[in-house]
């Protein structure tokens, strides 16, 4: 399958609705970036579009339309907010989703990051990665780096806080290591993890796995498998200078 | 001066033709020139078919009504991007609404539970007498396609985009492993591809 048609089928799954929210924030970010992919969104919109004659009509409350007018007097009054602060340069993806059986999923409600290969313009030839792991969809949590050549990761806190009691754990979840996530390691009290925790893992394999975040006790799960409560992993716009 | 929306000839004006394409398209291209009453104009003739998408999707009135309302304002803000020979004007409206109410959905999943009664929307096909007028040919092209598909990879398409059903709702309703139905899907949406082609 070449690469074109593997963006087709990306793009496919983006307007029947079924990609993940990380896969469908990608291929939003690619929109905005490549033409190629807004065209390709419109030619499926348009190939798909019909089938919303199936969903019946539904009539508004009046009050809604008092309310969008409302909300649009506020748009119109305040002047223009500089458009994104972050901006996505050059992002290129391997993503994978975190294929949690379901009862693990609803067990451990952790929801992980996939891995986002991101590539420098000047210097394409970077193996680096970013993921960043949020909580309750807003600040990020954690950045994670994971140079791939050397197997090196790096994992800092941005707004994560040391919990009494309670420990971080980083997980890794790919397809050649089972159906469940494996421990990459518990963070220390200060955050840190041995950079070289994922050295024993081919670059390959780091380059389609994902990674989470859960909260677990003290010491790590002591049950092998993450237990304790979701931090949520989202793609988080990055450019080449702050990897 | 802003319209007022309840002044606006509702019934008066015949269904058919306020929705009918070459006028929204023409609504929208005046809300590109920042005009309140084509806007208002644009909701009257659009809304009803964008919160019936996006009710559909969302199962919960109050949070549909906020996709709806963010639906509009992005209307507002992104109508110079629509390009007649690219989008088809009802399409466009109805992706911009489908693609918050589907965001909403993935960032949310607890916000509705799927509910297998939805499968048995699925057969039949209902859609107005209005729109049955309305382009009638292709909307046949694209049935057809579909109905060529197996029953299963039928229903998933018609999950996928009328419900906003994600590859794990599919997965555990058909009782597949996630990678097969995202295999299933990728088949189903090239064959329906090559199907319009032809």
């Amino acid at each position: 399958m070449t690469e074109r048609d593997d963006l087709d089928m990306l793009v496919a799954e983006y307007v029947l609705g079924t990609l993940p929210a990380p896969e469908r924030e990608y291929v939003e970010t690619r929109r905005r970036e490549d033409p190629k992919v807004e065209t390709l969104i419109l030619q499926w919109e348009e190939r798909l579009g019909r089938l919303a004659d199936e969903a019946e009509p539904v009539q508004p409350s009046p009050a809604l339309f008092a309310k969008i007018e409302k909300a649009l007097d506020r748009i119109e009054s305040t002047p223009r907010q500089p458009s994104e602060t972050l901006k996505v340069v050059a992002l290129r993806s391997q993503l994978n989703r975190w294929r949690w059986s379901t009862a693990i999923a609803s067990a451990a409600a952790l929801v992980l990051v996939s891995i986002l290969l991101f590539q420098p313009q000047p210097t394409p030839q970077t193996q680096s990665f970013v993921a960043v792991f949020q909580h309750n969809d807003e600040q990020p949590a954690f950045l994670l780096t994971v140079d791939l050549e050397a197997q090196r990761l790096n994992i800092r806190p941005v707004t994560a806080e040391p919990r009494p009691g309670k420990s971080y754990q980083l997980w890794i979840k790919a397809d050649e290591l089972g159906p469940k996530p494996r421990s990459v390691g518990v963070l220390g009290n200060d955050f840190r993890l041995d950079e070289g925790a994922l050295s024993g893992y081919e670059p390959a394999l780091l380059k389609e796995a994902t990674f989470g975040i859960s909260v677990e006790p003290e010491g790590g799960s002591p049950t092998g498998q993450p237990t304790g409560p979701a931090i949520h992993g989202y793609l988080y716009p990055t450019d080449g200078n702050n990897p | 001066m802003k319209p007022d929306f309840h002044q606006l000839p509702g019934n008066a004006i015949d269904a058919q033709s306020s929705q009918s394409p070459e006028r929204v398209a023409g609504l929208i291209h005046n809300v590109a020139q920042k005009d309140r009453q084509a806007f208002a104009l644009l909701y009257q003739a659009t809304a009803p078919k964008l919160l019936g998408t996006v009710l559909r999707i969302l199962r919960d009135r109050a949070w549909a009504d906020d996709v709806i309302q963010d639906t509009y304002l992005k209307i507002w803000q992104r109508a110079e991007q629509f390009q007649d020979g690219k989008s088809s004007p009802i399409t466009w409206l109805v992706s911009i609404a489908r693609n918050g109410a589907i965001d909403e959905l993935r960032k949310h999943p607890a916000g509705r539970t799927t509910n297998s009664d939805e499968l048995d929307e699925m057969p039949g096909r209902q859609i107005s007498a209005q729109e049955q007028l309305e382009e009638q040919r292709a909307a046949n092209q694209l049935n057809h396609c579909i109905d060529q598909l197996e029953k299963d990879r039928q229903d998933m398409v018609r999950l996928a985009y009328l419900n906003g059903w994600s590859r794990e709702d599919l997965a555990s309703q058909f009782e597949q492993p996630v990678n097969t139905v995202k295999t299933w899907l990728h088949r189903a949406l090239k064959q329906i591809k090559r199907c319009l082609e032809s």
